[in-house]
């Protein structure tokens, strides 16, 4: 009697237990698994969206945009030459653990970053992580990088000397990748310190449960404000619809990674809100230069006219995408607005091949060493926020073409083999992006063009851009800087070096209590503005 | 029986072998260079070297050596995050095997009476209805199932999680990572309700094809022994039908049923991977999946391994049980 009593109480609880309320809690739908919580060596934006709020450094970015303010540094100022930057800290800031946020600090984290030999730096190689980041952005290790030295002059006054003036410094140091971690953290705890992380920001580290769940409790002692929010907690849900369902059912509050044609559901549904990040992504198609008929500018001038952007945006971006013009999105500040794109004209694109010779269309290629081939387009196996569905829209500029009489043979590889073939220059057509990582255009242009003639940029070589673009990396003045990326821009145009085809904007949806929550360009986000109602 | 359990055990090691050779082999035959793909894309130059200077071993060396550490228990580190594989392995096993009981316990238990009912009442509405919903479940998409069990019961009538398995926020230190068995020795009746709560949509969404599988080799085994001539003669002597059914069909029915429901713990393993992704069950087949989507074949391996050999072990017990139930199986 007593156990069936049980039995039935089981049943009916478990069928009428409520929804429990999530009132001081936001909850935020991931796309995957965290790789770890130590900004320093990560790369992907599933873990910086936890690390963000856990940590803070020197300079972040302002609101939705790409600029620069101050965060631990309260004010900064540059030598005339652009080589010696000193930065006054923020007083009495603590990290999680009680220690304070000094000088000293900062400088041991640069210290970590950039010399091979330090003790935190050489575990984390030994155990197969990489400091990829600050290679990338600061020339490399030791010698090698543009950083000359690194010191404390004052308790809370900083002293970074360059080697050579660098334009995207600050831009630089506002990437999640250069936070400030707590030197005494990350010495108890060594590699382990991406499970336990401790920084300075808003939220401070409570659990993470594996494959499940982050949990961060707001920190009260913010210097930038107590959190609106009590608790986050990040929920790792793989699955898109998935995730849009426990949207719906108010088991999270936002989500990333919404499928196109959700969107509109989103739209729909009164209880929630659509927000667009501010475009940062270019998709594009580029030519290998080493292909006999790419090397003749008409047919690549063919091929701009061919390729109807607009209807392909329309149709396969779910109404988040943007016709592009070049490379660099909108939102950046060397963007050309003078710019004028190829028009859409199938005509025009016929008699470009015409004079050409190829009045009978184009299905066969020839190589370097002169044999014929037929015309492979590769698209890309996996979808990336500029390229959404990948395979539809390389069907769709396949079409395009062919109604010109460019017949193309669509082939895929696996992602890794892909980038691969596309290192070694060994794609003669192929579909590709860029998703900016600080907001400045030498982030865009100088990684694919700085070096002419690249395998990995399909041997496009144009000496001329790549000097306006190595000009614009040192010059000081952000005026000057702009006018060449405009004049890099026109450029790449008028040589039609790739054809530039949309820049997307990542929608994210939310629950309708939710308010405060910025996005931004880069992904990085900040919960503390965030309220739930 | 002695001999046939110990001619049966030996049979096992043949096919741990062939599988210890095929998830050897995967990594070898994965397109471009195998030191990259084992170290990821991130790998140091020494690393590479070094792993580069096992692989210019012979491949039966090489073979030799993955033997012999993974029959110490060493199946390696992740590549993405550094940690020993078994160990992550065997803290996400605890809710693969609990997601994996409930669906069992629920298609034997709704398998074998349907099964029955249908074979008793053959061609009658309750056997049509009954065989289309076993047509149906057997080739349900389990990925389309579990969202739409999600959208139904979580998204609209909103009675039930759409996944996870236990709500956010909930305080509990489990003890053995079985968070049912931990709640209820516990006392943590709350826990336990939610716990259930969650297991019910995963649980059924993986119960559907073998629950569909079981109900038709239910059917058809019953019908087949219902036509015996000892049946006739259990009827003949009057016994009621429910006697004759349940006392003297069911029971020599169930054979051939026994062993259908051992082979389904090897499919309910492979529908584990979609269902845990869906509901974002932290067991391991999300975390196989996962590992996939991020090229940490480390952990593919020592997975694919590990759930071979549970397989494995799992139709030899079944096959020895079967043995003790039917006096009448012999080697052969």
């Amino acid at each position: 009697m007593r156990l069936s009593r049980l039995a039935l109480l089981l049943v009916v609880g478990v069928c009428f237990t409520p929804m429990p309320a999530l009132a001081q809690t936001f909850v935020f739908g991931a796309q995957g698994e965290p790789v770890q919580l130590d900004p320093a060596v990560i790369t992907d934006g599933i873990s910086s969206r936890i690390t963000r709020q856990i940590f803070d450094g020197l300079v972040r970015y302002r609101g939705s945009t790409t600029e620069v303010e101050p965060a631990l540094a309260e004010k900064w100022e540059v030598s005339r030459d652009g080589r010696v930057w000193t930065f006054q800290l923020r007083r009495n800031v603590k990290f999680h653990d009680d220690t304070p946020l000094d000088a000293a600090a900062v400088v041991w984290n640069f210290e970590r970053w950039w010399k091979s030999g330090h003790a935190q730096h050489e575990n984390q190689v030994k155990a197969g992580q990489t400091f990829e980041y600050w290679e990338a952005q600061f020339g490399g290790f030791d010698d090698k990088s543009v950083v000359a030295k690194v010191e404390a002059v004052g308790t809370h006054t900083l002293r970074i000397t360059l080697k050579d003036p660098q334009a995207p410094f600050l831009a630089n140091l506002a990437m999640f990748v250069f936070d400030i971690a707590s030197p005494r953290a990350v010495e108890t705890s060594g590699t382990e310190f991406g499970k336990r992380p401790v920084g300075t920001g808003a939220f401070k580290f409570v659990e993470w449960k594996p494959n499940q769940e982050v949990i961060l409790e707001a920190n009260p002692d913010y210097w930038g404000g107590k959190p609106k929010v009590k608790r986050v907690v990040v929920r790792n849900i793989k699955d898109n619809s998935q995730r849009l369902g426990a949207l719906k059912a108010g088991e999270i509050h936002a989500m990333e990674g919404l499928n196109p044609d959700d969107v509109a559901v989103v739209k729909r549904d009164s209880s929630l809100q659509l927000l667009l990040r501010p475009t940062n992504t270019t998709g594009y198609i580029a030519f290998n230069y080493k292909v006999k008929e790419f090397q003749d500018k008409r047919v690549r001038h063919a091929f701009a006219h061919a390729i109807n952007k607009k209807a392909i945006v329309d149709a396969l971006y779910g109404g988040t995408g943007l016709v592009a013009t070049q490379f660099q999105p909108p939102s950046l500040w060397g963007y050309n607005r003078e710019l004028r794109d190829f028009e859409y004209s199938p005509a025009k694109a016929q008699e470009l091949l015409r004079q050409a010779g190829f009045a009978q269309g184009l299905s066969d290629i020839t190589g370097e060493d002169g044999k014929k081939e037929p015309l492979i387009f590769w698209y890309m196996s996996r979808s990336r926020p500029y390229f959404p569905n990948p395979k539809e829209i390389a069907e769709a500029m396949a079409a395009d073409l062919a109604k010109v009489g460019i017949k193309v043979e669509l082939q895929t590889a696996e992602w890794a083999v892909y980038l691969d073939k596309r290192k070694n220059g060994q794609l003669s057509l192929y579909m590709l992006g860029w998703t900016g990582d600080n907001g400045d255009p030498d982030n865009f242009l100088c990684y694919f063009f700085c070096q002419p003639g690249a395998s990995r940029e399909g041997f496009y070589a144009n000496p001329a851009l790549a000097d306006v673009l190595l000009r614009a990396q040192k010059a000081v003045s952000q005026v000057e800087r702009a006018r060449l990326y405009r004049q890099a821009e026109q450029m790449l145009h008028d040589d039609v070096g790739r054809l530039f085809i949309a820049n997307n904007q990542p929608p994210l949806a939310f629950s309708k209590r939710v308010k405060g929550y910025v996005p931004h360009p880069t992904g990085s986000e900040y919960f503390h503005t965030v309220e739930v109602q | 029986m002695r001999r046939y359990a110990i001619q049966r055990s030996l049979t096992v090691i043949p096919v741990l072998l062939g599988v210890s050779v095929l998830v050897f082999g995967f990594i070898h035959l994965i397109p471009g260079d195998p030191a990259l793909t084992m170290l990821g894309e991130r790998a140091t130059p020494e690393k590479v070297t070094e792993v580069r200077a096992g692989l210019d071993r012979p491949i039966w060396q090489q073979y030799g050596i993955y033997i012999g550490r993974v029959v110490r228990g060493d199946l390696g580190v992740s590549i993405v995050r550094g940690d020993p594989v078994l160990a992550d392995l065997l803290r996400r096993f605890p809710a693969t095997v609990e997601l994996a009981t409930a669906a069992i316990v629920l298609a034997v238990a709704l398998g074998i009476p349907i099964g029955v009912a249908s074979a008793v009442w053959r061609n009658s509405i309750v056997d049509s209805l009954a065989r289309l919903w076993a047509l149906t479940g057997v080739s349900m998409p389990i990925f389309w199932l579990g969202l739409m069990l999600a959208w139904f019961f979580g998204v609209e009538l909103r009675v039930l999680p759409t996944g996870f398995r236990l709500d956010t926020g909930t305080t509990f230190a489990p003890w053995t990572n079985f968070v049912i068995l931990d709640a209820t020795l516990q006392g943590n009746w709350p826990v336990l309700a939610d716990a259930l709560r969650h297991l019910v949509l995963p649980a059924a969404a993986l119960a559907t094809i073998p629950l569909a599988i079981i109900a038709r080799m239910t059917r058809a085994s019953m019908l087949e022994v219902l036509s015996r001539e000892y049946i006739r003669t259990a009827e003949a002597k009057g016994l009621s039908q429910a006697a004759v059914v349940l006392r003297h069909a069911l029971r020599n029915a169930l054979l051939p049923v026994l062993t259908v429901i051992g082979l389904q713990v090897g499919h309910l393993l492979a529908g584990a991977i979609l269902t845990e992704t869906i509901f974002s069950w932290p067991g391991i087949g999300l975390w196989v999946y996962e590992s996939i989507e991020s090229r940490d074949y480390a952990i593919v391996q020592g997975a694919s391994l590990f759930i071979a050999v549970i397989v494995v072990g799992v139709n030899l017990m079944t096959d020895l049980l079967y043995a003790a139930v039917d006096p009448r199986i012999k080697y052969d």
